[in-house]
């Protein structure tokens, strides 16, 4: 009797310990990540925080406790129509980028047997994509410019007599380049999704006398959901924030929010305003990852 | 048959999209050896000035070694905390993790202009002066997010069987770290210190206000493009170009057969 309870007690005292080693274990892994971010992101959050509740008077900081640039935000011209334009150039570039981006993956996931071949148009989706960002808005400034290609192009063809201005420097060169900029993006995550699909699966739909449009709507399209929404959730992030196309290849109404933000700390000086529409734009990014984790459970399919 | 659909129609809709992402780069290339002051139709002609007059440019030098400088050190850091952050994201549970994993994933969906302000802000209050570390430690705490969801993507495909083997084994921490843990992550880890690299290579919104005395290659370029357009920014994006293709195919080759490339069905 006594020798069992004796081990019990000991027992007890070995979990004890391994939960101390277990304890000791965690906090080695969990806390050097934990404080970065304290430091180098929940800190600058909440200081913003607190410079945007106060106020800029004679290019001086004044603490305060005012909601006011809150209220500005929503309020006054430009800040939310320009976060509204952000917005849609960011889904207009999503949704394209979608359907440029689709017909490539779909050759990628489907058509491509060697995997040779498939390794080797990997490659070629993926340089684009590291190739210098700046340069490639750059590029359209040169293919769509009075002077560019496209004009020259269409001059040689009779098409018109003087160069059509049309192309650039309004919002649907700036939706172009930032298309062309984010597709090979788009690419790789439908790609990712339509590789998953089981090739069983097109085999048993064939087999029960279905053709390649109803395989398309019926399985793959819908399969293909979740990978179009988290390359769109990235893309549209990406050219939301942007600010490089609008001063390259955007006129003067296609500045958007983070043109603003640089204009109000840089010209401006006004830190409280840029420090509210920053904090505006992260409770927005917040919402986004939960809705995007939340899409992404509603749509995603197990095999 | 995994193929099906109209495959003519399939592979030239295809050819198109490569044609669209491939036009504008060679474009560019093309007009790096034209011999004209502006970038335009039409060609004048070949020369190799601008690359001539690229590598004279100690300005332009300078930029692309900082560029490399902090690249090497956003990648130090973000697998110094980010392979810790998936480790520990993947085994246990501690209060705070759901903020935390949020926090985390916040500087994918931010516009780098807002991580920017807010760096900037606490980098006034504590005094710290611009200069390439103060972008360093920006851009590694946008970029972590990368190497912690490809380790912690590949945590979760290894499971916790092992692991647990490996410590019912009498492995400690230590050990289990070096034979269970690296081996599994390692071709993810690789994949992703190296697009950690080439983003921050080529990273200008988070720099643009971190950005102290010396400049970074894309704050140059900026500068460049905004004030004179010449065919040299042409010269340097080729160059640059170049030496992605070079740094992806030996990542690629390098971690082939891995999560990183093309599964086969």
């Amino acid at each position: 009797m006594s020798s069992i309870a004796l081990s019990a007690g000991e027992n007890a005292k070995t979990i004890r310990s391994a939960r101390r080693l277990d304890r000791r274990r965690m906090l080695f892994w969990v806390v050097p990540p934990v404080a970065w971010f304290t430091v180098f992101m929940l800190i600058p959050y909440a200081m913003l925080l607190y410079t945007s509740l106060g106020r800029v008077e004679d290019m001086r900081f004044i603490p305060g406790l005012s909601l006011r640039n809150f209220i500005q935000v929503f309020t006054v011209d430009p800040y939310l129509s320009v976060i509204i334009k952000s917005a849609r150039i960011g889904l207009m570039t999503a949704v394209l980028s979608a359907i440029v981006a689709y017909p490539l993956s779909f050759f990628l996931a489907f058509h491509v047997r060697s995997s040779r071949l498939k390794f080797l148009i990997y490659l070629l989706v993926i340089v684009p994509w590291w190739a210098s960002y700046l340069v490639k808005a750059y590029a359209w400034k040169t293919i769509l410019g009075s002077g560019g290609i496209l004009n020259a192009l269409l001059q040689k063809a009779g098409l018109t007599d003087e160069p059509v201005r049309i192309f650039l420097y309004n919002e649907f060169s700036v939706v172009v380049t930032l298309t062309y900029i984010f597709t090979p993006f788009a690419v790789l995550s439908i790609y990712a999704q339509l590789e998953r699909i089981p090739t069983s699966l097109i085999e048993a739909a064939r087999n029960l006398g279905a053709g390649g449009w109803m395989i398309f709507w019926r399985i793959i399209a819908p399969i293909s959901v979740p990978g179009v929404v988290a390359g769109g959730i990235i893309t549209f992030s990406l050219a939301f924030g942007d600010f490089v196309a609008p001063v390259l290849v955007g006129g003067p109404d296609s500045v958007m929010i983070s043109n603003i933000v640089i204009n109000l700390l840089g010209v401006a000086f006004d830190w409280p305003m840029a420090a509210a529409i920053g904090l505006v734009i992260i409770t927005l990014g917040l919402l986004l990852i939960s809705a995007s984790g939340w899409l992404e459970e509603k749509t995603q399919i197990r095999f | 048959m995994r193929a099906f659909g109209n495959r003519p129609l399939i592979i030239t809709m295809a050819m198109c999209v490569l044609a669209f992402l491939y036009l504008p780069i060679l474009v560019m290339m093309l007009f790096s050896f034209n011999d004209s002051q502006y970038t335009g139709l039409p060609f004048n002609g070949f020369t190799l000035d601008w690359y001539r007059q690229v590598f004279a440019d100690t300005r332009l030098l300078k930029s692309i070694w900082n560029s490399i400088y902090v690249a090497g050190g956003v990648v130090m850091l973000s697998v110094l905390f980010g392979l810790p952050a998936a480790i520990a994201l993947d085994r246990y549970e501690f209060p705070g993790k759901g903020l935390f994993r949020r926090i985390v994933m916040l500087p994918i969906v931010l516009p780098g202009i807002i991580t920017g302000i807010a760096l900037l802000g606490f980098y006034l209050v504590i005094h710290m002066r611009l200069s390439l570390y103060t972008i360093m430690l920006g851009q590694g705490t946008a970029l972590m997010c990368i190497t912690i969801t490809e380790v912690f993507a590949r945590l979760q495909q290894l499971g916790k069987s092992q692991m647990e083997a490996a410590v019912n084994l009498g492995a400690n921490e230590w050990e289990v770290f070096r034979h269970v843990i690296l081996p599994a992550v390692r071709s993810a880890l690789a994949g992703a210190m190296l697009i950690a690299f080439s983003i921050s290579f080529d990273e200008i919104a988070v720099t643009f206000l971190l950005t102290g005395r010396e400049n970074t290659l894309p704050m140059t370029l900026w500068s460049l493009l905004r004030r004179e357009v010449t065919p040299e920014v042409n010269a340097v994006a080729t160059l640059v170009v170049l030496m992605s293709v070079i740094l992806i195919v030996v990542g690629m080759y390098a971690s082939r057969g891995q999560a990183a490339t093309p599964r086969e069905n």
